[in-house]
């Protein structure tokens, strides 16, 4: 019983990566967007891009570190 | 051998190869004649310090791509080799803490570094209290933010890679026993972890050694002065 709690937390944990999945799909979407109206700006569009992309990864990054914390911790 | 992490034998294995490696190209472009036609691996060396010399001169100035760019370049390699090392049964170092957060340090500090370099000792003193004095402890977590998110960035897509691939492997092994005449061989783990392989070790550690480069460039970048 106890273990299936702490699976079931870690999984409410994961389920912030959710919405950043999400919305790295979004920035993505804008990407291409922007790169399809105006490809001479693709350098600059792709590295902003992934700079975006990678600092809101960040909040899935903390999700799952939460998640490994409370499967090993809790878990062990 | 009590005490040491297996991580240390695989960072002192990487660290040998790339030696070697650097080694053998530094013979070949000895040997090389500028006037000749570049082709081979010096071509690819050529192309591989371009585009991060282009990278760090499009986010930086001249000044500082002189003495960023072969860090840029080092780090690249390292975090290159280190990330696809599982593939080689090695154990991944970037999936211990330890050496994520001290990559993460050597970032922050060198962030610090150079913008006192391009500021002058008063005026960079002077960044740390904007706009007014208490912000003082605002700022000094906003730069341990960036260490912490680069750090675990890193830290938390290899692991996460790894303890993926382990669990999938134990479930194609306990798939493949109910498999009839094959005993305890692994059949489904030879048929589906190729590809996850090339995704999770290839794809995602090349992935993240340019993100972590891109995003410490940009960084630098952010804190230098506008001229």
């Amino acid at each position: 019983m106890e273990k299936a709690l702490i699976a079931f937390a870690a999984t409410l944990c994961v389920l912030g990566g959710c919405i950043t999945g999400l919305m790295e799909g979004k920035i993505a979407i804008k990407a291409v967007e922007s790169i399809g109206k105006n490809p001479d700006a693709a350098d600059k569009v792709q590295s902003m891009a992934i700079i975006g992309a990678a600092i809101s990864e960040t909040c899935a990054i903390y999700c799952l570190l939460v998640a490994f914390l409370i499967i090993f911790i809790l878990g062990a | 051998m009590a005490g040491l992490q297996t991580t240390v034998f695989s960072i002192l294995i990487i660290t040998a190869v790339i030696i070697v490696f650097l080694i053998f190209i530094n013979g070949k472009l000895k040997k090389f004649d500028p006037m000749d036609e570049p082709k081979g691996i010096v071509l690819l060396m050529m192309v591989a310090v371009q585009t991060i010399d282009n990278m760090v001169k499009e986010k930086t100035n001249e000044k500082v791509a002189r003495t960023l760019t072969p860090y840029m370049l080092t780090v690249a390699l390292y975090l290159f080799m280190a990330n696809i090392s599982g593939l080689f049964a090695l154990e991944t170092p970037t999936s211990n803490y330890s050496v994520t957060l001290v990559l993460a340090a050597i970032t922050c500090i060198l962030i610090e570094v150079y913008s006192a370099k391009a500021r002058g000792t008063k005026s960079y003193i002077k960044t740390w209290f904007e706009p007014f004095a208490p912000f003082v402890v605002l700022n000094l977590f906003s730069k341990m933010s960036t260490l912490l998110s680069l750090s675990l960035r890193l830290f938390g897509n290899i692991l996460s890679g790894g303890i993926l691939m382990s669990v999938i492997y134990q479930m194609l092994a306990s798939v493949s026993k109910m498999i009839p005449f094959m005993g305890e061989f692994n059949i489904l783990g030879v048929v589906v972890a190729p590809v996850l392989h090339f995704y999770f070790d290839l794809f995602s550690g090349a992935m993240q050694a340019f993100i972590f480069i891109t995003l410490t460039i940009s960084f630098i970048g952010k804190e230098l002065p506008k001229e």
